[in-house]
């Protein structure tokens, strides 16, 4: 039980990163190296609009916004402003190239020096040290909870019922909305797409904005779970997002999904007293399973075509 | 122009560290230039600093040594993280260039080569010291869980030191967890180790890590004491575990409550610099490499100076100089072995005490102990004083 506690409250936040790639991916065909520090400003976002303040060796110390707003709008609020800020990525490290038609390998260069800018932007404003959310952030919740004599921290249990409900929502609305089934056919086929009426353009904003969101919110959630380690901190969810998204199955929501319990499963029964080789076992199974199926987990296998 | 060099973490990890370096540098050169220097052809020209961005990795310690040396500098000061000494420095080592390292704590340090010295004493001096606290006040400790950080030079390298000081008192821990020194969610191993039910926690990981690890061991319901060893001699930790930080040992170089007047003027020019807190190892550390380096080229220039030298010969006669003098500084009074192993006589237990907001804290001096710091001894079991203030009853 514990084990799969810790398992899935990692995988949570692995698959709504991993989400973050695939809707990025299935529309565009390339990997947005930026999602990483989409995350780190998630977490940034939520801190201040929570009333943090910068500290000493940030560059306005001891500034913060006029505002100190409970968690749940200030996540939603920072998942918001991480979504505008990767429209701002897509607009100026995608777009440029896809209107050139320069090879797809270039804009993983160009998302991954964003993804770089974005974080040292962050750390010349906030300084490099930790930041932790109030003790009292997260008001009525006990520090921990037993389940089925398993000992887990409640913000842990808070952030996998939030992965889960955003990744419900977001296959739901994939699924039976207008907007969704939109974005489905442009991943599919563009030109089809194009065709029918679909302003493909607007649908890849779409999917930068909806993956912005996705990695605002986890960026907020594992900041109030493990605090802020620096502006650095979304660098590695972002890895192991990307992991995850090869793991599932590139372009393949379930896939993400699956991938991403599946890492945080794999994490979790590491025996403990060896969690420090938990990254080499997490990527020798992504191996594994690349090597039995290329495809990864869910993901289609590509027919080319003549 | 005599110029000194600094290669100092200001982004990645290990920056947390490097903003209480530069700060502890920045200070060490106003303490200087407000002294006066004797009358030397040398002393008419200013002692500037070179400071380079060492980064938290390897690779970037090595570029910011390669920078430095070729830019003419006298000596280094750094770098962060003994991960990077053992990288960059024998760069140093090869060209001849000295060497101070401010905070490496790793065996091995000084022996890399003749150029390189350290003011920061290494884990094997100052760590058991806390655990001796520990144990001192419950000594019916027999149960020890032992966190370390697995990929990271300093905690691997000290946390052998706190297991054969455990050894050294007949513990043996009942679990030893290995994280990695990007990790911040700490689940997995702590739930693992608390159905051990350890009486005693002993943690050997980098600042920010460590503060999560605190805080997520108090919050899954752990209530024993706390050891922890030097990566979390910083402030830095205080707004990362809170008000969970109440409480942990740590055995540490450098206290503000040394009362000496290098210590003062060093306090006075901190408390301008920033009123909010009282300065850090780290910072006190940093303060001093650059004094042993002032103080060293000063008692060159009243030899007559380094006119006329070769900028290698200069740096041998530096290192000379360096290694056979003895300091006072904010540390207490130092000197080196002759293989640049920093020889001190003051070391400092204390303990974390938060105030009741959960956001500001301090390390309060819990006992001070008069020992010659002997790497090779690695349980020195020293006179002690309890502190007047912080001892507990």
């Amino acid at each position: 039980m514990q084990t799969l506690l810790n398992g899935a409250a990692a995988g949570g936040v692995y698959a709504l990163v991993a989400l973050g790639y695939t809707l990025v991916f299935s529309v565009l065909g390339v990997i947005n190296f930026a999602q990483g520090a989409l995350f780190s400003l998630g977490g940034y976002l939520t801190f201040l609009l929570m009333g943090g303040r910068i500290s000493a060796n940030g560059g306005l110390p001891g500034w913060g916004l006029p505002l100190a707003l409970p968690f749940a709008p200030a996540l939603l609020l920072a998942a918001m402003g991480a979504a505008l800020a990767s429209l701002l990525v897509e607009r100026l490290a995608f777009a440029p190239l896809r209107q050139r038609n320069a090879e797809p390998l270039l804009s993983l260069i160009t998302s991954l020096g964003a993804g770089l800018v974005l974080v040292n932007l962050l750390q010349l404003l906030m300084g490099a040290e930790g930041y932790a959310f109030p003790a009292g952030t997260l008001t009525g919740l006990p520090a921990a909870i037993s389940l089925g004599g398993a000992r887990i921290r409640s913000v842990q249990v808070l952030l996998l019922v939030i992965c889960a409900a955003a990744v419900l929502l977001l296959t739901l609305w994939l699924e039976r909305s207008r907007g969704g089934r939109a974005l489905r056919a442009v991943a599919e086929d563009p030109t089809t797409a194009r065709l029918l009426g679909i302003d493909s353009d607007a649908m890849v904003r779409l999917a930068f904005l909806l993956s912005g969101a996705l990695a605002g919110l986890g960026g907020g959630l594992v900041g109030v779970s493990v605090s802020l380690p620096g502006p650095y901190f979304g660098i590695g969810y972002g890895l192991k997002g990307l992991a995850v998204l090869v793991l599932g199955g590139l372009g393949s929501v379930p896939g993400a999904i699956a991938g991403g319990l599946l890492m945080g499963l794999a994490e979790a029964l590491v025996p403990a007293d060896a969690s420090g080789w938990r990254d080499a076992l997490a990527f020798a199974i992504l191996f594994a399973v690349l090597l039995l199926r290329p495809s990864g987990l869910l993901g289609r296998r590509l027919v080319e075509k003549v | 122009m005599l110029k000194l060099g600094a290669v100092i973490a200001l982004t990645g990890n290990a920056n947390l560290y490097g903003q209480d370096q530069r700060l502890g540098i920045a200070l060490a050169q106003q303490w200087f230039n407000g002294r006066s220097r004797p009358k030397t052809p040398d002393s008419a020209s200013p002692l500037t600093l070179e400071l380079e961005d060492g980064g938290s990795d390897e690779a970037t310690a090595i570029a910011a040594f390669n920078l430095l040396i070729n830019a003419g500098a006298l000596a280094l000061i750094g770098p962060t993280l003994s991960q990077q000494a053992f990288a960059a420095d024998p760069i140093a080592q090869r060209l001849g260039v000295p060497v101070v390292a401010p905070s490496n704590t790793a065996q091995g340090i000084p022996q890399i080569g003749r150029y390189i010295s350290r003011v920061s004493a290494q884990s094997s001096v100052i760590a058991p010291l806390s655990l001796g606290e520990a144990l001192r006040r419950d000594p019916s400790i027999r149960r020890v869980a032992v966190f370390y950080a697995q990929d990271d030079a300093y905690s691997a390298a000290e946390t052998v030191i706190f297991q054969k000081a455990l050894a050294a008192r007949n513990l043996t821990p009942v679990t030893v967890q290995r994280t990695q020194l990007a990790d911040n969610d700490f689940q997995n191993p702590i739930t693992a180790a608390l159905q051990l039910n350890p009486q005693l926690v002993v943690i050997s990981v980098q600042a920010v890590a460590g503060g999560n690890l605190i805080r997520q061991l108090r919050e899954l319901g752990y209530r024993g004491q706390i050891v922890v060893g030097n990566g979390l001699n910083t402030p830095n930790i205080y707004p990362i575990c809170q008000r969970w930080c109440d409480g942990i040992l740590i055995a540490q170089a450098y206290s503000p409550e040394l009362d000496t007047p290098i210590n003062r003027a060093f306090l006075r020019l901190h408390q301008r610099a920033n009123p909010e807190q009282p300065p850090s190892q780290i910072t006190a550390q940093a303060f001093t490499a650059y004094q042993v380096l002032a103080e060293a080229i000063t008692r060159l220039e009243q030899q007559g100076g380094l006119r006329g030298q070769t900028l290698g010969q200069a740096r041998s006669r530096l290192m000379q100089e360096l290694l056979g003098g003895s300091y006072d500084t904010p540390l207490g009074p130092i000197r080196f072995r002759p293989d640049g192993e920093v020889v001190q006589g003051r070391f400092y237990v204390a303990e974390v005490r938060m105030q009741p907001d959960g956001r500001r804290g301090r390390f309060t001096l819990v006992r001070d102990l008069s020992l010659e710091s002997d790497p090779q001894d690695p349980a020195p079991r020293p006179a002690t004083k309890p502190s007047a203030r912080g001892e507990r009853p």
